[in-house]
């Protein structure tokens, strides 16, 4: 079988949600040669990208973007001592800190920006909802994080996004990350007025802005 | 009916597990598994639906969810379980009228039935952000002299002093007081001092907040509505619990509330319908409710309009009508902004999917829901008066209009047309409509209306 067709049935297994099939051809795909990182490349994540696809387009939902997300996590285990071994690491788009900001409890639009961000290749840190602003900070330094994305839902914990962009200018690091927002009362012209890196609608927007910024 | 108390303890005392594990091992799979056993599915192509049985199968759907997966209070991380009986008899004694307002204002709110052409209850307003105390005055006069209107969302006004209001701070506190005191007064100048307040309490984010600002010497009374809602799918955390007993403890209306997300843990059309008449249910056996704000949203688009989100809204309305009856008024989050020609349209196909559905009059929300200052009084009388229209239809005549008017907002659906502003449509002095190009729009809209079939009568 060539290394194409691998590939072509990786992709299929991971866009049909069919993680007994993306866990025996990523087995297979080790055992004929191809490489660990190959195997990720062009197989596991083209299939997330149309998964992407799907969900922006509404053929699919959060919960088949969850399931797929642990599907590629189940690959992902059996691909990563093998790259260990190898002496590589796995290229990442990027690294988020991801959460809700303190007195918001409000997390199913987060966890959808951390699951297509994830899907798109970033390393995500989620640290939850109601999420001291500290906190983001201390996590972002500990992972060397590329961006901080903030969500807010309701009007009255806007104000922990801009408590955020403080607390980053204090320690004199609002330079070292770029700091996304979102959540249902979020506006650009609040983004624009807090001093934030950018502002995106919806997960989709999300995922563009943070390419956008590490591009 | 489950004891209030044994209702609580179920939040203590149920299956410890942590809440990921709760929707991928429970919410989701149930749910897709009760979707195919009652043969669910949504063809594409209808808005309002008009098959009795499957609204009958949506209802039965929603009992099982309940049974099968249960409540999620994230306080204990412990699933709220029910069994199908207890479930059944919640339905079955749930409340079909709730009682509003005093001395003259004073008027019941029923649950309709499916292809009722009684006149509905009609609310109107919206809890939308007002950045100026007069401008906010002004908005809750002008909504509560529409003479036809039987209730109001009043906004919030989180602004003290100049500054928003923290959440959980003292500052939000007083907001809230704040809140209650300027819409009553505003209601009190439209000379309708007994009209109900049913959003209570828009600028209060937690119990603490609302509990205070409930207090009667602010204005409120038991004979308005209280909001309570789900915190996410399925999930009732302590903080509605509080305030479930606190406003049982008075006496006062409980407005059960939930935002279903499509496209979120739900999925798509069939998955909102179901949970959404869930949250009907649930909304008598956890809340105690008297009415229900029924407010299904698109989680990407930040919208209630788009063509599945219609069709799942208004057979929710069905399921309830036919099998429960408990009252309900569907809050419309609308893409267009306030005074344009998307934000009628949106409104009509919603109005025509809601209403012959069994559901109460409920005015726009523009702009998502988030455009400060947008609650315009005169849409909003535009809107209940197209609502009364509305009951004149069955639901069957409703499908091809919804569908027509659809078809005028499909293509701005993700780009709305913005709108107006209180400011830049009243004279703040005079509190007169001092925009031309406003008032063209309305009436162009008006007779482009009749054109199309639906004669909206002026009040």
């Amino acid at each position: 079988m060539e290394k194409s067709e691998h590939f072509d049935n990786l992709k299929n297994a991971m866009i049909a949600l069919e993680k007994d099939d993306v866990v025996s051809i990523t087995v297979k795909s080790l055992e004929v040669g191809i490489e660990p990182l190959d195997i990720i490349d062009n197989g596991l994540l083209p299939g997330l990208n149309t998964i992407g696809e799907m969900f922006e387009n509404e053929d699919i939902f959060l919960p088949e973007l969850m399931r797929s997300a642990q599907i590629f996590q189940g690959a992902m285990d059996l691909l990563q001592p093998k790259i260990q071994e190898m002496g590589t690491n796995i290229k990442k788009k990027g690294t988020v800190v991801i959460g809700t900001v303190k007195g918001d409890m409000h997390y199913i639009g987060k966890n959808i920006v951390k699951l297509l961000m994830e899907t798109s290749g970033f390393d995500v840190h989620d640290l939850g909802v109601d999420v001291d602003p500290f906190a983001f900070i201390v996590k972002a330094d500990e992972v060397n994080a590329d961006m901080i994305a903030l969500s807010a839902l309701l009007t009255t914990t806007l104000i922990g996004q801009k408590d955020v962009i403080e607390a980053l200018e204090g320690q004199g690091k609002r330079e070292k990350y770029k700091v996304l927002l979102g959540g249902g009362s979020v506006t650009k012209a609040w983004a624009d007025e807090i001093g934030a890196d950018g502002y995106a609608e919806n997960g989709y927007g999300a995922v563009k802005l943070a390419k956008s910024f590490i591009a | 009916m489950l004891d209030l108390i044994e209702v609580f303890e179920r939040a203590d005392n149920g299956l410890l597990i942590l809440d990921t594990d709760y929707y991928m091992n429970r919410f989701v799979p149930k749910l897709a598994e009760i979707i195919d056993r009652y043969k669910i599915k949504w063809d594409r192509q209808t808005i309002v639906n008009s098959d009795d049985d499957l609204a009958d199968r949506v209802f039965q759907a929603a009992v099982d969810l309940i049974a099968e997966a249960g409540a999620y209070c994230p306080d204990t991380n412990r699933v709220m379980e029910f069994t199908r009986d207890e479930i059944v008899r919640a339905a079955e004694q749930a409340p079909q009228s709730a009682r509003f307002g005093e001395g003259r204002e004073a008027k019941t709110m029923h649950g309709r039935n499916v292809d009722e052409d009684s006149v509905p209850w009609i609310h109107v307003g919206g809890g939308i952000y007002t950045t100026d105390e007069q401008i906010y005055l002004d908005t809750v006069e002008g909504l509560a002299s529409i003479n036809i209107v039987d209730s109001l969302s009043v906004p919030s006004i989180l602004h003290l002093r100049g500054k928003d209001a923290r959440v959980r701070s003292p500052q939000e506190l007083l907001s809230a007081i704040k809140t209650v005191i300027l819409a009553r007064e505003g209601i009190r100048r439209s000379g309708r001092a007994g009209l109900p307040i049913i959003n209570g309490i828009s600028a209060a984010s937690n119990s603490v907040s609302m509990i205070a600002a409930a207090s009667p010497q602010f204005g409120l009374r038991p004979s308005d509505g209280f909001l309570i809602d789900f915190l996410s799918e399925m999930m009732v955390n302590y903080e509605a619990l509080q305030k479930v007993a606190y406003f049982n403890s008075i006496s006062a209306n409980i407005g059960s509330t939930s935002t279903p997300l499509f496209g979120g843990y739900a999925g798509g059309a069939e998955g909102v319908a179901v949970l959404a008449t869930s949250y009907f249910i649930m909304g008598n056996l956890i809340y105690r409710g008297s009415y229900h704000y029924n407010a299904p949203l698109h989680q990407n688009l930040r919208l209630s309009s788009t063509k599945p989100l219609l069709w799942a809204i208004g057979m929710s309305n069905q399921a309830n009508a036919r099998n429960m009856r408990y009252p309900v008024v569907n809050l419309p989050y609308l893409g267009g902004g306030a005074g344009t020609r998307m934000y009628h349209h949106e409104m009509a196909a919603y109005m025509l999917s809601v209403v012959p559905a069994g559901g109460n009059i409920f005015s726009g929300h523009p702009a998502k829901s988030v455009e400060p200052n947008s609650l315009l009084p005169r849409d909003h009388q535009f809107h209940a008066e197209l609502g009364l229209a509305s009951a004149k239809f069955s639901r069957k005549d409703a499908n091809p209009l919804a569908q027509k008017f659809f078809e005028k907002y499909e293509k701005l659906i993700k780009d709305p047309t913005p709108g107006f502003r209180y400011e830049q449509v009243y004279d703040l002095k005079t509190k007169k409509i001092v925009n031309e190009e406003y008032l063209k729009i309305q009436d162009e809209v008006r007779v482009e209306f009749k054109e199309m079939g639906i004669e909206v009568l002026t009040s």
